[in-house]
């Protein structure tokens, strides 16, 4: 019986062409666009589900939300917290660990290589337990400075992995390069990590003595911290161990209370500040959210981007479906004879339906196989788009072929058992005496609201797409306040004493026309907050603005060399800007013990003027703010300009009122304007300068607009993708349009013959048909747009600067009609054809 | 009102060519009714489609009232066909999707007839073939007699000249058989030219003039006595 069922099926598949490629093109598209998207989550999602115990392993984070400020998230803590939390938790923590990143330099034979070193407490392998190609946990971290490296850096700089006792030097964690021994080899780490680990030094707190920001403070938060807790305890007990603790034993409980405003009566420290842990294999796809902008160890994932791609591959493989299932009944005309003639001879309804679900379960397997060929033969390019080293390995991993199989028999079921049932239900004789083909007015409105599903989703998924787009476009459009062409930014960090002669170098190479230094470039992003005040004006000056309190507030500061806003063409809209001239703009520190306070003057932008409460540009100029910007003693900082809101930062963060000052010992950043259009001779006489002032230090070269296009590489990826998938859905929704406007005018052609004879004419039927096909295109069009509109509102709620809400409406319109446009075209050439016919041919059809 | 010249039709399928009609020459003039006999597959539907526009003659040539129309395209024909020419098939050819009163007001929706005009007909027409109160049911909800006599409404609201009639008789009983050559006998007397194929000598003899077919020629012309 079973081998029956096959026979016909593959009979039936063989000689209705047109429906099987629909049905199998469609599946096939459906079945690649999940594979693809699954094997991405399962990347997604396995990150760090490999290190041993990693469901015992949590990360803590850190989250400021004191009233009236805008709140400070960050996925790093402070130095004091590991200790504090392991003692305090002795039941729940089995050992703790810090981490902190670093970027230095391996000088080898002569060369010097950039590297991401991570410096970590001796317990590092006691809460990450990876694994060593040689040496072990035990005998890595026993003298200052033991160095374990992975077997991908080993080969780097040795050409074998083999090199326990071996050295490495590297500049500079002191003031002298320091030769390091190497104790232990890891195995290269797979890509699904969110550790950034290539060379492990044991870290020496000494190293910090003079900087009481990194290990030994309570506030500032630099390290990474993370517990492996006992294997009897949750993640929610050592949270609440923690809270207990944040509120009634931390030290915080004291100096909150001490700061005034920040804690009203009766509230906890938890109320403003919060420790967090996080699950370590919730870290790469949740971080985000506690990360504020100072980003973690590796790029971090999006869950909502994963939500969202899941979601559009099943609508992919959804609408296939309903291509199926519409096509089937569409069909059912032609077989219904069939059907009543095997009842006749026999068959119970049981026997006809299973006949049809082995039907569409044979289809969908064949789907299957074509999708897997499909999905071998983009998965270079999919990789390509996502930066990763996906791979399909079937025969070596049988859950995942398991997982298609039984997925694919249920999207079988799912497909078939509809018009398996509608297909048995017909009773025989109704079929073989009826003229027409037992269609029912029930089957063609669940039909067409199948259409108009297909079409509102394919409609939601265009708008979503053009949206997307849209606000890609439009952000690299945006004016960000400076100039930014013919930049290069040089990244001078290492080359501290030789900034002037550097700068008179460069200076001298006739592309050149400026050289300014800066602590950071636009782009750059930085968190250097501090504390400034407003000074009151004296209550006899003659303005309305005296006010009577010092104002307060935590901005944050850029330095700036002179010429710096000239070389970025932004003028101030208030005062001046730097002046070597006036001689008395430079920020100085004043010797230790002096309790003089230095002076020197700043640049505000609007925002900070607003925060500052002052009401216009003009008003803040001569006033004087004091800050301690220097870690001894007070600055009085003359304002002697006002700048406009510049976006300094990437535009998916909000301008935040700054403070600019000239502060030569931060300088970290060359700006070169240059007047060439050879880039490629420019950057090669650069990078000699740089090598003969800072020798055995890499480079780092790069141009500004390459800078600023790469704040939106991600979310060009995601509109591509987004772009992609939509423009599958689609495809797969018109082809099934046109396999349901195929048949429904085979099955009308009796209808179009004899409505020829009664003198309709081709325009009328290819109207007739247009319309019925219209209909549904339109009322998807209603539902979509609202749905559309509202969640794309909301997506553009994360960028403070976004398209117009208006556009949306011609995006709408313009959809509409595209969608209509496409309907008529799948439609249009089958309604013309059938309508051309001889109407003879049409009533001999019966 | 119509003249067939040495017309043929031959019907190419994969490798054999049949010839359905074989330089037939028939002239029928304005209010005539002509029955069209002959054995199954000597060509009589074939030759009715013709006549009716509904297809092409291979070779010959079709004279319908002042026009040359064998080379006419499809389109032309149509608008031929709609000004002059009602049918009426021995399958009835209704839609299933409509109801009675929509299957008649098909004949007069692409004439450019106002929908109250319409109405009014179909009712008259209905009335007159005593279909009225079956108007809202669908053809699979009527007998097949009652069908035919849709199929003659529809055939004759438009008010043309000339109804082609391919075995109006075949599916239907000897006494709604009777009904409807009455019908087209009435029809007759007010002035449109019928054109009849059947196997019924009992309903050929309703006309006056008989055209035998065979094999595609036309063997023998029998004229009544009126
Ligand atoms: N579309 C077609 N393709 C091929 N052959 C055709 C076609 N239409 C008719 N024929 C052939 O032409 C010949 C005449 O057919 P026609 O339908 O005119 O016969 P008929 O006289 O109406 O027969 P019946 O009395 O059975 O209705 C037959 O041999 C038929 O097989
Ligand atoms: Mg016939």
């Amino acid at each position: 019986m079973f081998q029956h069922y096959l026979i016909t099926a593959w009979r039936n598949i063989i000689k209705n062409g047109l429906f099987s490629g629909i049905n199998i093109f469609g599946l096939a598209v459906g079945f690649m666009s999940c594979i693809l998207i699954m094997l991405f989550v399962r990347d997604e999602t396995g990150y760090d589900t490999w290190i041993k115990d990693s469901d015992r392993v949590a990360r803590l984070h850190s989250a400021y939300t004191m009233p009236g400020r805008p709140p400070f998230l960050t996925v790093r803590s402070a130095g004091r917290m590991m200790e504090a939390i392991r003692d305090y938790a002795s039941n729940e923590v089995e050992s703790g660990m810090r981490l902190i990143q670093w970027g230095l330099t391996v000088q080898q034979n002569g060369e010097a290589f950039p590297e991401e070193m991570t410096m970590v407490d001796g317990s590092f392998f006691d809460v990450l337990d990876l694994p060593f190609a040689h040496g072990d946990r035990s005998s890595s971290f026993n003298k200052p400075f033991d160095l374990v490296i992975t077997e991908k850096m080993a080969n780097k700089y040795f050409g074998r992995t083999d090199v326990i006792g071996e050295t490495l030097t590297l500049c500079c964690a002191a003031e002298e390069p320091t030769v390091m021994a190497i104790t232990g080899v890891l195995k290269d780490l797979p890509q699904a990590t969110h550790l950034n680990v290539n060379l492990l030094i044991y870290l020496q707190p000494a190293l910090f003595a003079n900087n009481s920001s990194v290990l030994d403070t309570w506030t500032s938060v630099n390290v990474y911290t993370y517990f492996k807790l006992k294997p009897t305890t949750t993640i929610e007990q050592l949270q609440s161990r923690i809270n207990y603790w944040a509120n009634n034993e931390s030290p915080f409980v004291q100096t909150i209370a001490n700061d005034i405003g920040a804690m009203q009566a009766g509230s906890k420290v938890t109320d403003v500040m919060q420790h967090k842990l996080m699950a370590l294999t919730d870290l790469h796809l949740h971080a985000r959210k506690d990360a504020g902008n100072m980003g973690d160890l590796s790029p971090m994932g999006d869950y909502k981007m994963i939500v969202m791609f899941v979601i559009v591959a099943s609508l992919i493989l959804l609408i296939a479906c309903i291509n199926f299932m519409n096509l089937a009944t569409a069909r059912a005309s032609q077989r219904a004879r069939e059907v009543g003639m095997r009842k006749v001879l026999g068959a119970s309804r049981a026997q006809v339906a299973m006949q049809f679900l082995s039907e569409a379960v044979a289809l969908v397997l064949i789907s299957l196989l074509f999708s897997l060929v499909a999905v071998e033969a983009f998965l270079p390019l999919y990789n390509e788009l996502l930066n990763r080293e996906l791979s399909l390995q079937l025969f070596s991993d049988p859950q995942l072929l398991l997982t298609l199989l039984t997925g694919s028999i249920i999207v079988g079921i799912g497909a078939g058992l509809y018009p398996a049932l509608f297909l048995s239900r017909f009773m025989p004789a109704h079929i073989l005496t009826a003229s027409k083909g037992g269609e029912s007015r029930g089957s063609t409105t669940l039909r067409t609201a199948l259409v108009v599903f297909q079409f509102a989703t394919s409609i939601i998924l265009v708008i979503c797409t053009v949206v997307v787009y849209g606000q890609t476009l439009y952000a690299n459009t945006i004016d960000v306040g400076y100039q930014s062409d013919n930049k290069l930014i040089l990244n001078v960090g290492a080359a501290n004493g030789n900034l002037q002669s550097l700068k008179q170098e460069l200076l001298n190479l006739p592309e050149v026309s400026s050289v300014v230094f800066s602590s950071e470039a636009p782009t750059q992003d930085n968190e250097n907050n501090r504390q400034f005040t407003l000074i009151p004006q004296s209550a006899d000056a003659n303005t309305s603005e005296g006010d009577a309190a010092p104002i307060q507030q935590i901005l944050n500061y850029y330095s700036t060399d002179y010429g710096f806003f000239e070389a970025y063409k932004i003028t101030p809209i208030a005062g001046r800007v730097f002046d070597e001239q006036y001689g008395t703009d430079k920020a100085v520190q004043q010797p230790d013990g002096d309790n003089n306070v230095g002076t020197a003057s700043v640049i505000l932008n609007e925002s900070a003027v607003r925060r500052l409460g002052m009401s216009n540009p003009q008003t803040a100029i001569g006033r004087t703010l004091e800050s301690g910007i220097f870690d001894n003693g007070m600055h009085r900082l003359h304002i002697i300009g006002v700048i406009p809101d510049i976006y300094f930062r990437s535009i998916k963060f909000d301008i935040r009122p700054s403070v600019y000052l000239l502060r030569e010992d931060h300088f970290r950043a060359a700006n070169i304007s240059f007047n060439t259009n050879d880039s490629p001779a420019l950057t090669s006489k650069i990078e000699q300068i740089w090598k003969a002032n800072v020798p055995m230090q890499p480079i780092h070269l790069q141009f500004l607009s390459e800078m600023m296009a790469a704040q939106y590489s991600d979310d060009v990826t995601t509109a591509k993708m987004f772009s992609t998938f939509s423009l599958l859905a689609i495809i797969v929704a018109c082809l099934g349009l046109y396999g349901l406007a195929a048949f429904t005018a085979e099955r009308r052609t009796k209808e179009i013959g004899i409505r020829k004879v009664m003198g309709a004419q081709i325009s009328d039927i290819v109207k007739l048909l247009i319309w019925q096909f219209s209909k549904p295109v339109l009322i998807a069009n209603i539902i979509a747009w609202p749905i559309a509109a509202y969640a794309m509102l909301s997506w553009l709620q994360e960028f403070p600067y976004r398209l117009e809400a208006i556009w949306l409406l011609p995006i709408c319109v313009a959809t509409g009609l595209l969608s209509l446009l496409i309907a008529w075209a799948t439609v249009g050439g089958n309604a013309a054809k059938v309508a051309k016919n001889k109407p003879v041919h049409a009533l001999r059809h019966e | 009102m119509l003249k067939l010249h040495n017309l043929s039709k031959y019907f190419q399928t994969d490798e054999v060519e049949t010839v359905a009609l074989n330089n037939v020459n028939i002239e029928i003039a304005q209010g005539e009714f002509v029955a069209i006999m002959g054995p199954s597959g000597c060509g009589k539907s074939t030759l009715l489609n013709i006549i009716g526009m509904l297809d092409n003659p291979s070779e010959g040539q079709y004279h319908f009232m002042d026009d040359e129309v064998a080379g006419y395209s499809e389109s032309q024909l149509a608008i031929i066909r709609k000004q002059h020419i009602g049918f009426i098939f021995q399958n009835f050819n209704l839609i299933d999707e409509l109801t009675v009163e929509e299957n008649i007001e098909l004949a007069l929706l692409y004439h450019n007839i106002p929908a109250s005009e319409r109405k009014q007909r179909v009712e008259k027409v209905m009335d007159k073939v005593g279909i009225a109160h079956r108007a809202k049911h669908r053809p699979g909800q009527l007998s097949g007699g009652q069908q035919q006599r849709v199929a003659v409404a529809r055939a004759v609201v438009g008010d043309q000249a000339m109804i082609l009639a391919d075995e109006p008789t075949g599916n239907l009983d000897s006494a709604h058989g009777q009904e409807v050559m009455e019908m087209l006998k009435a029809l007759n007397a007010e002035g449109t030219t019928i054109v009849m194929v059947t196997h019924s000598p009992a309903h050929a003899d309703y006309a006056r003039r008989t055209i035998n077919l065979f094999d595609g020629h036309v063997v023998t012309e029998n004229v009544r006595a009126a």
